[in-house]
């Protein structure tokens, strides 16, 4: 792709500048993906260079220490309380105790029934008053204390490494005749300089148990075959592997119905997300603009009433409308009485246009939308300065010119990143679909797939449909959270890395 | 950093952990039992007072200090199925789910005295409820949970005719006023048309719960007829798709519904104004169809305990909360019609004017046994369906019965493992032809059963392909033959009676095709 001379850029016209400007969009995407690859590799090269590395500290503190550090390999804490720092050495030693405590008691019995998650389930026994129960292995339980059980270990792992490394350290500080830090000296740390870890423990562990944990286990979910069926009680469940991936990216022999439900979804998902935040965007700027024009009074007024429905939480707001917009509601029995319909209105139940309603639901959204993107918007605007504006007008820029030229290439520039989590964010937006119309009119081509799908279900409102009811399939629901991950994060990372904001900083300043 | 600003610092962490302590220490308490009744008002009480009278006349006995939680039938057993070990150990459900719980093991059937008194004492829709495969698996509270048609007085007069579905859209679009009735968001409703034209759908299971076959004639010139008279409702522009009593407030005359109705459409047009009344008749062709509906009940389940004395408790506790005492005091405080035969012939019960209209509705009423969870959703289409063809085009109809017939016959399909898989059928390991033991598939075309039996010589079995009879290994190797003798002991030369593996070897052609098969006990 031949680049052209600036000159010569400029002398071309508007409809040859376009065509120029599309082509170098295009060749430049491989471009991107290639330094995209690139930049994942060089991020597993660095890890298995750290691994290597740490591997070749460990022989070498073997080979070269002293005896202690040889029984530190054995005895965590061993190395430390003889070194002088006896706090330390207690708690890798009762670290020590604790997990070999915990693997003998349960840690083993977990671990060995992880790789089929069970083999017995309990089961009904007959007795003169009615059916008991017997106990046997439970999948859902050794799913969660076998992954318990896996971190346990890569903890023991990390926290040896460091104990041995601290043994090198020592024995190095002690080499060099100076002091080891005693446990005082660790102690006053901790509520001074190492304050930050003192209070950040709690929150950590409680992030770590009650949402990293929680995320790991679903992802895990997602390649079993747990659903309602076989909930690991009653029935068990046991690993899949990528078939449930299969399943509903399904390509050969004959669609299955969750998979032709999973694309025709995507694509509205992608429809929807686009449409609602760009027309939020453009037209919050233009409701900016207007009211930030000379000549209209009372500016204050709109952009407090504008403000004021920010206040009303979404929930209520969308209810409501969703209410007025009903078959029996206001809205339905005012067209009725002006004649312009001659029956209820159908908008959301199975006899609605699906087009209209997908309309209707990207209206809304920008009635909910602008007063947000207006703030926004506002505040940038009074960044720009003025004297580009006058100096424009003195050229003889028209309005649009003017628009295009300055007023877009800033807003885009300083809300480029806001614009794309927004996008990212309309992708999740459960709260406007299902609020409004419950992911309704059904579409009964897709009544097979789990969890009625809708014309108006977005993916996340979708997976949460197939988690409701008797029937529900948390597998589905798991692997479907994967690929709305995925979606995401690939969109993310390339409109990112393509975006100017990160790259023609120095303009702009 | 400043002193002051640590010691603030750690004050707020500290408070963080108290309001954790706390929630932790509040979820406490000192109850034996967790039971689960309706959310409305003063049940939660009744149980508890019914409870205490339980305790006194078993003094002694059994001593059961109950938590009561309200929650609605509709979701309880939702619930119960997301985690079947923490789940109440009494709860109320409503009848459309005995089926998924008994799969789930969430139900615990009765002693064999119970069953029996069970179906003795109650009505014949209440034990086809509390039944799955045949077996009694828990106790049914009421009969009142069908649907029948309530209407407002003042807009459907005497003169109008209640039991002609045509007289009665045509008095409601007259009087621009909706006519209620679910054909969107569940099959529940769309039925009552097929049962009306004389359709059936009746499902089975096996004593496990799970779905095995169906029975189902709505693709039939009957479920045309069904839906021409459905059409005549639904393209109708009086018709709103809801069973919400509420409607009566926002422009309905009728509402088809339930007894759950009563208490909405009395506050929305007063006592005076609420009439009940049997569901109308169709007219297709000049012939008169009586709508059907599905006859429902709520019913109490107990849930399979370790403790056997807890479990004796529980099943006591739950005989005396169906009995018809407290049967009849929840209808005198909350109108529920109960299923216990004496206690229907109770003069207060049969001059109910709501009971009344659902007792006439239910001599049309196919009772709901179990169903498929998925059938409510493919079934409901139906309703959309009859929208969208054009009024009386029966070739638009038919397609949507044939597409509803394709997609019952995919929700029952066997995956392509479960067909070319070998299965044991017989009476062996505890079994009686009724279950197929699993078979594992080893390299060059050997199946080997899971498990090993305990065979001798009065054991007796099979070995089929795809759990049907098509594909078959019967006594002496003999192939594909529905005559055949069942395998025994005695046709294995010098095996005595023990713990063996089945092992069969094919020998297969070829084209693929199975041309012998060889069958053996490997010791276990």
């Amino acid at each position: 792709m031949k680049q052209i001379s600036t000159l010569d850029y400029l002398k071309m016209n508007g409809w040859n500048k376009f065509l120029y400007n599309l082509k170098c969009f295009f060749c430049a995407i491989p471009h991107h993906l290639l330094n995209l690859v690139k930049k994942i590799g060089n991020f597993f090269k660095r890890l298995g260079l750290g691994i290597w590395a740490n591997l070749k500290d460990l022989w070498l503190t073997f080979k070269n220490g002293k005896w202690q550090t040889k029984l530190s390999f054995l005895i965590m804490g061993f190395g430390s309380i003889w070194y002088g720092q006896p706090l330390r050495g207690v708690l890798f030693l009762l670290f020590e105790i604790v997990f070999v405590l915990y693997m003998g008691m349960a840690g083993a019995h977990w671990l060995s029934k992880f790789d089929n998650l069970g083999d017995a389930a309990g089961h009904k026994v007959e007795t003169e008053w009615g059916e008991g129960w017997v106990n046997g292995d439970d999948s859902f339980k050794i799913l969660m204390y076998g992954l318990l059980t896996i971190i346990f270990i890569i903890a023991l792992v990390y926290t040896w490494r460091l104990q041995i490394k601290q043994c090198r350290i020592n024995e190095e500080i002690m080499a060099n005749g100076k002091k080891v830090k005693s446990g005082k000296d660790d102690l006053k740390s901790l509520l001074d300089d190492q304050y930050h870890k003192t209070l950040l423990a709690l929150p950590l562990t409680g992030i770590a148990v009650f949402t990293v944990f929680p995320i790991i286990f679903m992802i895990l979910v997602a390649f079993t075959n747990y659903d309602a069926s076989h909930d690991g009680h009653g029935v068990l469940f046991t690993w899949q592997g990528f078939k449930n991936f299969g399943e509903i990216i399904n390509f050969s022999n004959g669609e299955s119905v969750v998979s032709m439900a999973f694309g025709e979804i995507l694509v509205w998902t992608l429809i929807w997300a686009f449409f609602a935040t760009f027309t939020n965007y453009f037209l919050g700027m233009f409701v900016a603009m207007m009211i930030n024009k000379k000549g209209i009074q009372f500016k204050k007024g709109f952009r407090t009433i504008l403000v004021m429905t920010i206040a009303i939480p979404q929930f209520i707001s969308l209810l409501y409308i969703s209410n007025m917009f009903s078959e029996t509601g206001f809205i339905s029995k005012l067209l009725q009485d002006l004649g312009i319909i001659s029956e209820n209105l159908h908008l959301f139940d199975d006899k609605a246009n699906p087009h209209l309603t997908r309309a209707w639901i990207i209206i809304v959204n920008i009635w909910i939308g602008i007063p947000y993107l207006m703030l926004i918007a506002t505040g940038i605007l009074m960044n720009i300065p003025a004297d580009l504006y006058e100096s424009a007008k003195i050229d003889g820029a028209s309005g649009i010119q003017q628009f295009g030229k300055i007023t877009l290439p800033y807003m885009l520039f300083v809300t480029g990143p806001y614009l794309l989590t927004s996008f990212t964010g309309n992708l999740n937006n459960f709260n406007v679909i299902y609020l409004l119309t419950g992911g309704t009119p059904t579409n009964a081509e897709l009544s097979g797939a789990s969890g009625s799908v809708g014309y108006t279900d977005i993916l996340i409102t979708w997976l949460f449909k197939i988690t409701q009811g008797t029937d529900s399939k948390y597998y589905l629901a798991s692997v479907v959270g994967i690929m709305i991950f995925i979606v995401v994060s690939v969109l993310s990372l390339i409109v990112y890395n393509v975006m100017p904001s990160n790259r023609n900083e120095g303009d702009f300043s | 950093m400043k002193k002051t600003r640590k010691i603030v610092a750690l004050v707020i962490a500290l408070v963080m952990v108290f309001a954790l302590g706390v929630t932790i220490l509040t979820a406490c308490d000192n109850s034996n039992t967790l039971i689960w009744v309706s959310e409305s008002d003063g049940v939660a009480d009744l149980t508890l007072q019914q409870i205490e009278r339980f305790n006194e006349t078993w003094e002694g006995e059994f001593k059961i200090k109950a938590k009561i939680q309200g929650v609605s039938e509709a979701d309880s057993a939702t619930q119960v199925l997301t985690d079947v070990e923490s789940a109440p150990d009494i709860y109320c459900f409503a009848q459309d789910q005995t089926a998924r719980l008994q799969e789930a093991a969430a139900l615990s059937a009765p002693g064999s005295t119970a069953q029996t008194k069970i179906e003795a004492e109650n009505d014949a829709s209440a034990v086809t409820a509390v039944k799955v495969g045949g077996k009694v698996v828990c106790y049914p509270l009421t009969s009142d949970n069908g649907y029948f048609m309530f209407y407002d007085k003042r807009v459907i007069t005497d003169s109008v005719d209640k039991t002609d579905l045509a007289a009665l859209v045509a008095a409601c679009e007259a009087a621009k006023k909706n006519f209620c009735m679910e054909t969107s968001t569940s099959a529940w409703y769309v039925a009552s048309f097929f049962f009306g034209a004389g359709c059936v759908s009746t499902w089975t299971t096996d004593t496990s719960g799970k779905f095995v076959s169906v029975n189902d004639t709505f693709n039939s010139d009957l479920g045309v007829i069904a839906m021409r008279g459905m059409q005549q409702l639904v393209k109708s522009s009086c018709h709103v798709s809801s069973s919400d009593a509420d409607q009566f407030s926002s422009g309905a005359a009728i509402v088809v519904t339930g007894t759950w109705g009563i208490d909405a459409a009395v506050k929305a047009i007063g006592a005076e104004n609420v009439g009940y009344a049997e569901l109308p008749s169709y007219t297709v062709d000049g012939k008169a169809y009586h709508m059907g509906s599905f006859s429902g009940n709520k019913l109490m389940g107990v849930k399979p305990q370790t403790d056997t004395a807890k479990a004796q408790a529980m099943h006591a506790l739950a005989q005396y909360l169906t009995s018809k005492e407290c049967q009849l005091e929840r209808f005198e405080k909350f109108g529920w019609g109960p299923s216990n035969l004496e206690a229907q012939a109770d003069d207060a019960v049969k001059n109910d004017p709501a009971l009344t209209a659902l007792a006439a509705q239910n001599v049309h009423a196919i009772p709901q046994g179990q169903i498929h969870g998925s059938w409510w959703d493919v079934a409901k289409v139906l309703g959309q369906n009859a929208y969208d063809a054009d009024k009386d085009d029966v070739t638009a109809l038919q397609e949507g019965l044939k597409k509803y017939a394709d997609k019952l016959d995919d929700m029952l399909k066997m995956t392509p493992e479960e067909m070319r898989a070998w299965t044991v059928i017989g009476s062996i390991g505890g079994t009686s032809w009724d279950t197929d033991l699993e078979m594992i598939e080893g390299p060059d075309n050997v199946w080997t059963s899971k498990d090993a039996f305990d065979i001798d010589d009065s054991t007796a079995f099979k070995i089929r392909q795809g759990k049907g009879w098509d594909c078959q290994v019967g006594a002496n190797n003999a192939l594909n033959d529905g005559g055949s003798g069942d395998i025994k002991l005695e046709q294995f030369e010098g095996l005595a009676a023990g713990k063996y593996y089945i092992k069969v070897t094919f020998t297969v052609n070829d084209a693929g095709n199975i041309t012998a098969a060889n069958v053996e006990l490997v010791a276990a």
